[in-house]
């Protein structure tokens, strides 16, 4: 699966640390969404998308891998 | 994030205070054989095995008796193993569903690999050494869960250090 939240977050001017804090988990598990090693829970995926005021689609895409 | 069955964060470094001196006194106790008489009491034993009396060969098991038994090593054995416990399955200061995620792979991993040496050492160990094998087998499946999971998240954080 594909994200955006790098994009996000620098459109927010975010650094990791202030998006992890936003969401409320570490900094660690930001940096491996971005690097796409680790795929959020819905509950993860709906806090981002509200912290960047956007819908969940529109962060994460399915790729074609996904669907194996 | 809240996984109610963690202990909190304190009790990682409860656990190390319990785990590191009990180990290493079981340890010694294991290759001297040295147990101070103090530790000498009556006990419960739920089943025990005896020689039917004194000059017989004959061993036979008793249930629900009250025997002489000297505790030290139980003792150490439950210290050793609520230390390990503590240490293994504590709260990380942050806390969240990665960390859960990569707890449960160690855990699995752990677990083949603790098998692994099990299965290995039951074909090739024998005699004495093997109930050695099975001594230490209490315990390995949490000291390489400890290792595995704490080597994942060192691994993460180095990752993490590189980016931003």
């Amino acid at each position: 699966m594909k994200n955006s939240i790098k994009v996000e977050r620098a459109k927010k001017n975010l650094t990791q640390a202030d998006l992890a804090k936003l969401v409320n988990v570490s900094r660690q598990t930001i940096n491996s969404m971005e690097l796409g090693k680790y795929v959020p829970s819905t509950v993860l995926a709906l806090r981002l998308a509200s912290i960047f005021e956007t819908d969940i689609e529109s962060i994460f895409t399915l790729e074609e891998s996904d669907w194996k | 994030m809240n996984i109610p069955y963690l202990f909190p964060n304190r009790f990682k470094k409860i656990g190390w205070i319990l785990f590191i001196p009990a180990a290493i006194l079981g340890i010694y106790i294991l290759k001297s054989g040295e147990v101070p008489a103090f530790f000498e009491t009556s006990v419960l034993a739920f089943i025990h095995e005896s020689f039917i009396n004194s000059d017989s060969e004959l061993i036979s098991n008793y249930y629900f008796e009250v025997i002489e038994n000297n505790i030290l090593d139980e003792i150490l054995v439950i210290i050793t193993i609520i230390g390990a416990l503590f240490i293994a399955f504590s709260k990380e200061k942050h806390e969240d569903e990665y960390i859960n995620k990569i707890r449960l792979n160690s855990l699995v991993w752990a677990t083949y690999v603790n098998y692994s040496i099990l299965i290995i050492s039951t074909i090739f160990v024998y005699n004495a050494t093997y109930f050695w094998v099975m001594l230490l087998n209490m315990f390995t499946i949490l000291i390489i869960f400890i290792v595995r999971f704490n080597w994942q998240l060192i691994k993460l954080k180095k990752e993490a250090s590189y980016e931003e």
